[in-house]
């Protein structure tokens, strides 16, 4: 248990992170105990090695194909990669659902019902739409009627109570 | 300009990461394309590199997940690591490059995401603050993966001398 804890302290303690208190801890531990001093030595060398790992260089295979990257982009630039965008998920959802009714009334049985029902509901609105018009032309002849007599009244009153002559 | 920049730096990360250099190849031209395309939403306010690293991060860890790059063997370290070196003292360096080839294999040995830190920390030698700001995590979280990578290292380490040296 003191060795697991000692353990979780080494990468702060090689770091120099840990309070004096920890580290005096740390460094009385490691005088005690062979085992967590070896593996010090070894995390040490161990960081050490990988800092010393060197860069490698690409092949210059490599960087042709990447310079050659931009102008193959251009090329694809009008690509389709706008249809996998999350915000068009629910447009597609929508159309999908709508080409499968419109499937489903295609090659569906009922189809000439529909048409009909469809035919029928479209005179029926036609028809009320007329029934309106006539109605508002109805309204507007006694508006007129109405606007006549109401002019006739407003010039016959004499708000003041002058004579006329 | 970003090749000449930042292809060597995207390449030595994948090719850490993986261990293969063909993989490491096909990987940088790959995270190129996914860099062209993704450019746009780079914001200029922050730091351009921790930006395309991050991006080389989430695609070496998402190609990692799909097709699990620790099941395959990383190159022979002496293939394009040790020659590079320098060979200043034979002696010492035989332990070194013992050392090193142990670490190489080793790092096979880590989770993605362990091997991500130890990569960043150990070998780019990053600060704390920029492995956590590339890896988007708090840097509490980074110290604990880099303490945990650092004692696994360790223990394969001293696995490794004790078989080689108890033969």
């Amino acid at each position: 248990m003191v060795c697991d804890k000692i353990q979780n302290l080494l990468s702060p303690y090689v770091d120099g992170e840990l309070t004096p208190e920890a580290k005096a801890e740390v460094d009385a531990h490691l005088s005690s105990c062979r085992e967590c001093a070896e593996l010090l030595s070894l995390l040490k060398i161990a960081t050490a090695s990988l800092a010393a790992f060197p860069e490698v260089e690409p092949s210059p295979d490599l960087k042709a194909r990447l310079y050659a990257i931009p102008d193959r982009k251009k090329k694809f630039r009008f690509s389709l990669d706008f249809l996998v965008k999350p915000a068009l998920q629910p447009v597609f959802a929508a159309a999908t659902v709508l080409l499968i009714i419109f499937s489903f009334y295609m090659f569906g049985p009922y189809k000439n019902d529909i048409d009909k029902s469809v035919n029928r509901q479209i005179h029926r609105g036609y028809s009320q739409i007329e029934r309106l018009f006539s109605k508002a032309g109805s309204v507007t002849d006694s508006l007129g009627a109405y606007a006549n007599d109401v002019l006739v009244s407003l010039k016959k009153i004499n708000p003041l109570g002058k004579d006329e002559d | 300009m970003l090749v000449d920049m930042y292809s060597k730096k995207v390449f030595n990360m994948a090719y850490q990461f993986s261990g293969s250099y063909q993989e490491a190849e096909d990987l940088t031209q790959d995270i190129f394309l996914k860099l062209y395309h993704q450019l746009g939403k780079y914001d200029f306010e922050k730091n351009f590199t921790a930006w395309l690293l991050t991006l080389v991060k989430n695609y070496l860890i998402d190609m990692y997940r799909r097709t699990k790059l620790e099941k395959r063997q990383r190159d022979d370290f002496d293939k394009h690591l040790h020659s590079v070196s320098a060979m200043d003292n034979p002696e010492s360096d035989l332990h070194e490059g013992e050392n090193k080839r142990i670490l190489w294999e080793g790092l096979n040995r880590l989770s993605s995401d362990i091997r991500m830190a130890i990569v960043l920390k150990e070998i780019q030698g990053k600060k704390y603050e920029e492995v956590a700001e590339i890896l988007g995590l708090p840097v509490g979280t980074v110290k604990s993966r880099i303490n945990r990578g650092r004692l696994q290292l360790a223990t394969i380490l001293h696995d490794k001398k004790e078989k080689i040296h108890g033969l």
